[in-house]
């Protein structure tokens, strides 16, 4: 059986209704391994993608495929680690400690009806320690800053052991340090768990030194300069005609140069 | 042993009152934190209709309280799942729809009394039947709810999360819909169907207060219930008060107490870290 090279395939993709189309006829694709990130205009579609990704909503035509598996087949979404727009501050008010909100993620691993085992309590203790919560593990997440239950909210499904990782406009109200750190952790995750990481932002700025794959998702195109370094695909949601593809070098942000990191990998082959 | 206890009416008033304060606040930690808390006043005025029609056609009013209770609960989850964006409103609809039905029917019953005692509950008027009836329900709850209980915990927290985690959704919330169902018609006889809902709600929303963990909101809100109950029970038969409104005045007293800790301890935490600096 060949190994299957994309995370994540998408062909032909139109979604909407009958008086009004969201997405026509995109395509894409993000290799495994890869740290991708979709960006675009408000309403552009964006956050759409993400719900198509993940079965959440059916597209009207084309076909989407996570790890070789068409979307509406999958019927186990353990292996793919969605985190919603916003689920900092959703979480915010929801009285339970950091460690018993990562423990629920856990509800495959422990099973219908059961109690959570020392195993499971030791995967979230390592869940929240790849996110640097772990001095927040008994804290509520009122307690918390809002970069904090961002990272909480990964730290949820990063316990599950994700293969994928789709995060919808994970840097939304939280600050630039913060911001800093999200990115960091998720570089991080991306090269040591050798996670592949889709990523719907609007902050063009940040992200640049940290994805190696930018899905440019726009009514109005990004002029060149605009864009971070990184592989760019301009993706018109309604007329597909203006598709075309556009390949930058990823600038690694501590180019170590190892065979694990995407970005380091793109830079050394000349952004092929 | 004290003399409020030499009472047979008295004992059964504690055992019902005790077991159900355990499990109106275990339901409630969940209904509140779906962000339903106006539910336990929808279900308890739907359960008076369905009183009501017992009342009216001869047959037991509880039987009537609990079909009218799971007919509103299945309303409200309904429109919830069709308008999610609108769940507050499902409830207040079949709020309305509930007095409504109760107001109207109650004029046709024609011992008043007995529909009264619904309204605000007879707790030291509970029959041998209404024992048994509260001790098995309180045992099948307590259960189902421990077993449960991770799943409540992630369907409260994020539904469409917990559907792609597998957890069977449809499944837990029906279940979660007749236990609470039939908790309030059950309850209603017994504290009333006016008191049941600030019941399902004003302990646990003290226990948010002081509590650092989910599992411990659920403990507080118990331990709150229970005061509330045991105390409530004591002042009414000593005082000569109605108990459910004397219950249910006393969690809210509670619910004040628990704010005033909490803003105590954080004006001590403050003035710690003060010092600290200094």
């Amino acid at each position: 059986m060949p190994e299957i090279e994309d995370a994540v395939l998408v062909d032909g993709l139109t979604f909407g209704y009958s008086d009004k189309l969201f997405l026509k006829d995109v395509s894409f694709h993000v290799g495994k391994g890869d740290f991708a990130a979709i960006i675009g205009d408000n309403g552009s579609g964006k956050s759409t993608m993400v719900k198509l990704l993940l079965g959440l909503l059916s597209p009207v035509a084309g076909t989407i495929r996570i790890m070789g598996n068409e979307v509406k087949q999958i019927r186990d979404f353990s292996k793919i680690g969605y985190v919603p727009q916003n689920s900092g501050d959703s979480v915010a008010r929801f009285p339970a400690s950091a460690e018993e909100i990562v423990l629920s993620s856990l509800y495959r691993q422990i099973g219908p009806f059961r109690f959570a085992g020392k195993k499971h309590r030791e995967i979230t203790r390592k869940a929240l320690e790849l996110t640097g919560l772990s001095e927040y593990a008994k804290t509520m997440p009122s307690g918390m800053s809002g970069g904090q239950r961002q990272r909480l909210m990964l730290a949820r499904v990063l316990a599950c052991g994700p293969e994928l990782l789709v995060l919808d406009e994970p840097t939304v109200g939280i600050d630039s340090d913060a911001v800093d750190q999200l990115l960091s952790i998720l570089h991080e995750i991306n090269i040591s768990e050798k996670v592949t990481i889709l990523m719907v932002t609007h902050d063009l700025a940040k992200i640049a030194a940290y994805t190696n794959r930018v899905l440019c998702l726009s009514e109005k195109h990004f002029s060149e300069e605009d864009l971070p370094t990184g592989t760019v695909v301009h993706i018109h949601p309604l007329t597909h005609d203006h598709q075309y593809e556009h390949v930058h070098c990823a600038s690694c942000p501590k180019p170590h140069i190892t065979e694990d990191c995407a970005a380091c990998k793109h830079q050394r082959d000349g952004g092929k | 042993m004290a003399a409020i206890f030499q009472y047979e009416y008295m004992q059964k008033a504690f055992i019902v009152g005790i077991l159900l304060s355990v499990i109106i606040a275990c339901l409630g930690t969940v209904v509140v934190h779906k962000r339903l808390s106006l539910i336990g006043s929808a279900l308890s005025h739907s359960s008076l209709a369905g009183v009501a029609v017992g009342l009216l056609f001869g047959f037991s009013p509880i039987l009537g309280a609990v079909g009218a209770c799971l007919i509103a609960s299945f309303f409200i989850e309904g429109i919830r799942k069709k308008l999610p964006a609108f769940s507050e409103l499902a409830v207040a609809i079949t709020l309305s729809i509930g007095i409504g039905l109760a107001g109207v029917l109650s004029g046709f019953v024609k011992n008043a009394s007995s529909f009264n005692s619904f309204l605000f509950g007879s707790i030291v008027a509970i029959s041998s039947f209404e024992l048994y009836l509260a001790v098995g329900l309180s045992a099948a709850v307590l259960l189902i709810f421990l077993l449960m209980y991770k799943e409540l915990f992630y369907v409260s927290f994020d539904e469409q999360a917990a559907a792609l985690s597998g957890v069977p959704v449809r499944l837990i919330n029906f279940i979660f819909t007749v236990l609470t169902a039939v908790t309030v018609s059950v309850a209603s006889r017994t504290v009333g169907a006016l008191v049941i809902s600030s019941l399902l709600v004003v302990p646990v929303a003290a226990a948010m207060q002081v509590a650092r963990s989910y599992k411990t909101t659920i403990l507080w809100a118990i331990l709150f219930a229970f005061l509330s109950t045991v105390i409530g029970l004591f002042i009414s038969f000593y005082v000569g008060l109605k108990p459910g409104g004397t219950i249910s005045l006393l969690s809210a007293g509670f619910f004040f107490l628990a704010v005033a800790m909490k803003m105590t301890s954080g004006k001590i935490v403050a003035l710690r870290q003060k010092g600290a600096l200094q």
